[in-house]
């Protein structure tokens, strides 16, 4: 387990700010006001990305690397390459501070948690103002974070659109936690 | 064939080692067999290298004592005159390994570095959309535009032809007035007349 550097914490946030705006810098702030209170901080751990408290990374340092499992919210993971691919376990974070949001319809949630990309029939509500292939946290009409994806048109060719055309392509669903379950946690 | 071939190639490669071999013991007894044809212009090179290595070797050795002594006096200028690439030289003094960014104003500049990277993407993206779209919009009007235009033209052309046709219908025949409310059913009747006409 060990600190991001300057070029990993580079890439997880120009991932994590496609989906969020300005309150993002809200990850990092402190818990409370006292000068060695506790924080939020990001630790890699087999190539993959935790959001944890200072507190508990500290504490488990006692613990080896091989021996240690996960900690804190997984994010995502670092590939090979050096780019950051967000999992569906980042979803509570991203949903807390999106910026584009896509209201699915009860009729459009299944199919959605199983797979699939949004079709225009299935929007009940969407952001105004987006731009084409912009990331959006997904939400069912009760507000409910579902998954995330990226815009296929922006909002006013959408509105063109045929009920069958796609707006947003699914990148990940809540789906996931039972479809990759053997994946998802797993590091080898 | 095959076996008498491999067994000469087989003895080039053995005279080659040999001559080195010989080249470096300088015996004339091994060295004279494989003089034969081309061998001879490397027979002296075999001769010449032995002595070289050695002197050559003095005199690097001198050289590099030498340099060893320049460079020390002179800190700036590099130990060797070559071309280094750029990973195999480490910089000096610089902390081996990963540099780790934990504290958070580093984090936060970096944060606002990104959030204002992506900010600019958005909006000229969104600059671009609008863009387009007010092209889009003018394009269908200008589209509407041509539409009207060929309609009022055609609708005049129909018109044209209408009071060409009604003119002479109503010069000879004053009973067809009334036939006249139902357009379509016209240039049907007409037709009919031409026929009648032609019988």
């Amino acid at each position: 387990m060990r600190p991001l550097t300057e070029t990993e914490t580079q890439a997880l946030f120009a991932k994590l700010a496609n989906y969020t705006g300005n309150s993002l810098k809200n990850l990092i702030a402190p818990l409370d006001d006292s000068p060695n209170g506790d924080r939020y901080v990001f630790r890699i751990q087999n190539s993959r990305c935790y959001y944890v408290r200072l507190s508990l990374a500290n504490l488990a340092t006692s613990i080896s690397r091989d021996k240690l499992l996960s900690l804190g919210t997984c994010l995502g993971k670092f590939t090979k390459t050096g780019k950051f691919r967000l999992h569906i376990t980042a979803l509570p974070i991203l949903a807390e501070h999106a910026r584009y949001k896509v209201w699915v319809k009860a009729n459009g949630e299944m199919p959605f948690l199983y797979g699939g990309h949004i079709v225009k029939a299935h929007v009940g509500r969407w952001s105004e103002d987006c731009a084409e292939h912009q990331g959006v946290v997904v939400y069912s009409m009760n507000d409910t974070p579902l998954g995330f994806g990226v815009t296929a048109r922006s909002t006013q060719e959408a509105r063109r659109l045929d009920p069958t055309g796609i707006t947003c392509f699914r990148q990940a669903d809540c789906g996931e936690y039972l479809r990759d379950e053997d994946s998802l946690f797993a590091t080898n | 064939m095959a076996p008498s071939r491999t067994s000469t190639v087989k003895s080039k490669h053995a005279s080659k080692h040999a001559a080195n071999k010989s080249g470096i013991r300088n015996s004339k007894t091994s060295s004279k067999p494989q003089s034969d044809g081309v061998s001879k212009s490397k027979k002296p090179k075999g001769k010449g290298p032995p002595a070289k290595p050695q002197k050559s070797a003095g005199n690097l050795a001198t050289l590099k004592k030498k340099r060893r002594v320049y460079t020390e006096k002179e800190l700036g200028i590099p130990a060797l005159n070559m071309i280094t690439p750029v990973g195999v030289e480490k910089p000096k003094g610089k902390k081996k390994g990963k540099v780790f960014v934990d504290d958070r104003e580093s984090m936060l500049t970096i944060l606002a570095m990104v959030n204002a990277d992506k900010e600019g993407q958005i909006e000229s993206k969104m600059m671009k959309a609008r863009q387009m779209e007010e092209i889009r919009e003018a394009r269908k009007a200008e589209a509407e535009k041509r539409l009207e235009i060929r309609k009022a033209k055609l609708d005049e052309t129909k018109e044209g032809m209408r009071k060409k046709r009604k003119r002479p219908s109503a010069g000879e025949e004053k009973d067809d007035t009334r036939s006249e409310a139902a357009a379509g059913t016209r240039p049907l009747k007409l037709k009919k007349k031409k026929s009648v006409s032609f019988a």
